[in-house]
């Protein structure tokens, strides 16, 4: 059964464990998976389109500052006639006049419809020269504006050129200017996302427009652009690098007419890098808060368990003083019909004795029997029926007093009275089997409700088996008896210890059976302790039994105090 | 003792007369009855001095009898013999007038010793009313007068 106990004990742990670290876990982890879920695509988004919207602005950025370029020049050709134009000094005002606007310009060119530089501005001595067979002269003929690609010129400066012709009665002429690529390309080169995010731009061979802040240089092929270069716009996930497993997540936007290609991109893993710092948030948090789970869980569930297996073991305990309390309540009623039915005939059987003797005795008188060795016999058998019938009585008288349902007359008892009242009455019987009786009363006031006359019968008849317990042992330090009141939480618990044979383990379980007694043959009715059950029940305590064989037995009344 | 008139009321008929042959023996005068009426019935024509009653007989219950029997023979000393060691019934048969109660099983002796102090009991009472009347007799026809006076007066 203690087995079996614990196995149930056991499994209820498990599904008490399961349940509790489960139902909280089930909606921690899946509130934290949405949420981590939620948090990475809003991310990645929020990345893609950052790098969308760079695109989209640079790009224009780059557009507005080619046409405003464009418009320069385009002004210019309005402005002035190309005879006009052609006087070096119409060209220097005009020139100046441009760098005011934008510091960008770095020389100005007019051309006449055979490529020959009719008149130059600039840092070199570049007029009369022919270019007629260069790619750009034939390009802005053909479509009447031309931006370059970016080129080092003869200082090793990054430069590009724009051309517009100015279509005339008769002839076109053509203004051509050299654009310093400094103010342009630092707004690509400006940009920096995190630790990885760059833009640049490239043309459609792949060369590098600007300076790229990672990897090759100026005019250098950009490796990458290869898949950029078919495709626009949004932000995709490039493949990884063959090289470094880098992937990149990346935008364009088409400049110049399609020539030209804004790249902004930043490595995935830098673009995410708040996601990652999620993800060990995320981790950090499970770990904590599984620990928390599991440990409360645990926590509980120890503590539950420990309480269901406190209140079932005082179940228990009711349960069987209850069947205790019942069986001695029958036993009690079956005993006082046949304790009273006993009594007729016993009370026949000692008139008859009587009548037996009396008339033996005058018999001896008259001389009808005379005296001998069989006259004596049967005295001797006549007085032996009236010990006998005597000890009938005694165990019937207490077989009633054990039935007995009176009333108890309930008073408040005072421990601190009552105890040493009761000691007294047995103190006598104690000093003569040489056993100290030692008491120990409550500081305060202890009362308990109840009628005096049964409790002093209890503890009487305690303090009796007690100081027989210890005679029948004769300890060899002395014989002591402890008698103890003291309050607990609202009981009142008055405790007799001897130090006398103890209780054998067997025996203790049938101390308040009725009838039981281990005293010798006519000694002990068995019905004393039963009777004291009785009573403490009636009361609304109990009695505690605990005994060493051999040591001593401590017995407890258990009441509730007043 | 020679002159204690006694009777046993018990349902026990053995039990009567084995108490019946004891107490003769020890001098008395003894009538038994088996059952209430049957000794409320006797006492008409035997009264006695003392009566040992069975606290719990078929028919008619000892407390019952006891009541009966002080009513219409108020000097009859009652010892009540129980079964019961409950105080309780002994309780109401003092209150009834019971003498006193002995408990099932009694010695003789002690039933002898109780009976003893019954009848002096009843002979001290009687001894009481005989003087009463003796003196009762001694008045002066005036005295008895005024005492007569006095009664209806009040």
């Amino acid at each position: 059964m203690p087995q079996n106990n614990k196995n149930h004990y056991q499994k209820l742990k498990k599904r008490i464990l399961a349940a509790m670290i489960l139902v909280p876990a089930v909606p921690f982890i899946l509130v934290l998976l949405i949420g981590y879920r939620y948090f990475t695509t809003t991310l990645e988004e929020n990345a893609r389109f950052r790098m969308s919207r760079m695109a989209e602005d640079h790009g224009l950025a780059i557009e507005t500052f080619l046409n405003e370029r464009r418009t320069d020049l385009k002004l210019l050709a309005n402005t002035y006639q190309f005879q006009q134009l052609s006087r070096p000094e119409v060209l220097k005002s005009a020139f100046t006049h441009l760098t005011e606007k934008s510091p960008a310009f770095f020389d100005l060119g007019v051309f006449d419809e055979q490529g020959t530089q009719v008149a130059y501005q600039g840092p070199f001595e570049l007029a009369g020269r022919d270019y007629a067979k260069a790619k750009w002269f034939l390009e802005v003929k053909k479509s009447g504006y031309y931006v370059s690609d970016v080129f080092l010129g003869f200082r090793r400066i990054p430069h590009f050129v724009i051309a517009v012709v100015k279509r005339e009665e008769g002839a076109s002429w053509i203004i051509r200017a050299t654009i310093d690529t400094g103010q342009f390309s630092s707004l690509v080169e400006k940009v920096k996302i995190g630790k990885t995010g760059e833009a640049y731009i490239v043309n459609q061979e792949g060369l590098l427009q600007t300076q790229r802040l990672s990897g090759p240089g100026l005019l250098e092929v950009d490796p990458w652009a290869a898949r950029y270069l078919n495709q626009t716009g949004s932000g995709a996930r490039t493949p990884a690098d063959p090289e470094d497993q880098t992937r990149f997540i990346w935008a364009t936007a088409r400049l110049n007419d399609g020539k030209w290609l804004l790249v902004v991109r930043q490595a995935e893993k830098d673009a995410f890098e708040a996601l990652r710092s999620m993800t060990y948030l995320v981790i950090l948090v499970t770990v904590f808060g599984g620990v928390l789970i599991i440990g409360l869980a645990l926590y509980t569930t120890t503590h539950i368990i420990k309480r269901m297996e406190a209140a079932d073991q005082e179940k228990d305990r009711l349960g069987q003083q209850l069947v205790v309390a019942g069986r001695l309540a029958e036993v009690g009623e079956m005993s006082a019909g046949f304790a009273h039915e006993v009594n007729n005939p016993l009370q026949i059987i000692s008139s008859e004795q009587n009548l037996a003797r009396t008339t033996l005795d005058e018999m001896l008188e008259t001389g009808e029997v005379s005296p001998g060795e069989n006259l004596k016999e049967v005295v001797d058998c006549i007085d032996q029926i009236k010990i006998q019938v005597d000890r009938c009585g005694k165990i019937t008288r207490a077989l009633l007093k054990f039935a007995r349902q009176t009333e108890p007359a309930v008073e408040l008892i005072d421990m601190n009275e009552f105890i040493p009242t009761a000691v007294s009455l047995v103190a006598n019987k104690a000093k003569i089997s040489d056993i100290g009786i030692k008491q120990e009363l409550p500081q305060e006031t202890l009362e308990v409700k109840g009628d005096p006359g049964q409790m002093q019968q209890v503890l009487v008849n305690m303090i009796n088996n007690a100081i027989d317990a210890v005679d029948s042992r004769k300890p060899a330090e002395g014989g002591l008896i402890k008698v103890a009141a003291r309050a607990d939480s609202g009981r009142a618990l008055i405790s007799i210890t001897d130090n006398g044979s103890g209780i054998s383990p067997e025996n203790i379980e049938k101390i308040f059976t009725p009838f039981f007694t281990t005293k010798p043959v006519g000694e002990g009715t068995g019905l004393g302790l039963p009777i004291c059950f009785g009573i403490v029940d009636q009361m609304g305590g109990s009695l505690e039994v605990e005994s060493q064989e051999g040591r001593g037995t401590t017995i407890t009344i258990n009441l509730p105090a007043a | 003792m020679e002159n204690i008139k006694l009777m046993l009321v018990d349902d026990e008929e053995r039990f009567l007369t084995t108490t019946k042959k004891l107490l003769t023996k020890k001098g008395m005068t003894v009538l038994t009855a088996a059952s209430g009426g049957e000794a409320l019935e006797l006492l008409e024509s035997n009264p006695v001095q003392v009566i040992i009653l069975d606290v719990k007989m078929p028919g008619m219950d000892g407390v019952t009898v006891l009541r009966e029997i002080k009513s219409r023979f108020p000097l009859t000393e009652v010892i009540m013999l129980t079964g019961h060691a409950s105080v309780d019934s002994a309780i109401d048969g003092l209150k009834a007038g019971a003498f006193d109660y002995l408990t099932k099983p009694c010695d003789v002796e002690i039933l002898i010793d109780k009976v003893s102090q019954a009848y002096e009991k009843w002979r001290l009472h009687e001894k009481k009313i005989s003087e009463a009347l003796f003196r009762k007799s001694m008045m002066t026809p005036r005295a008895i007068l005024k005492e007569m006076e006095e009664e209806t007066g009040e």
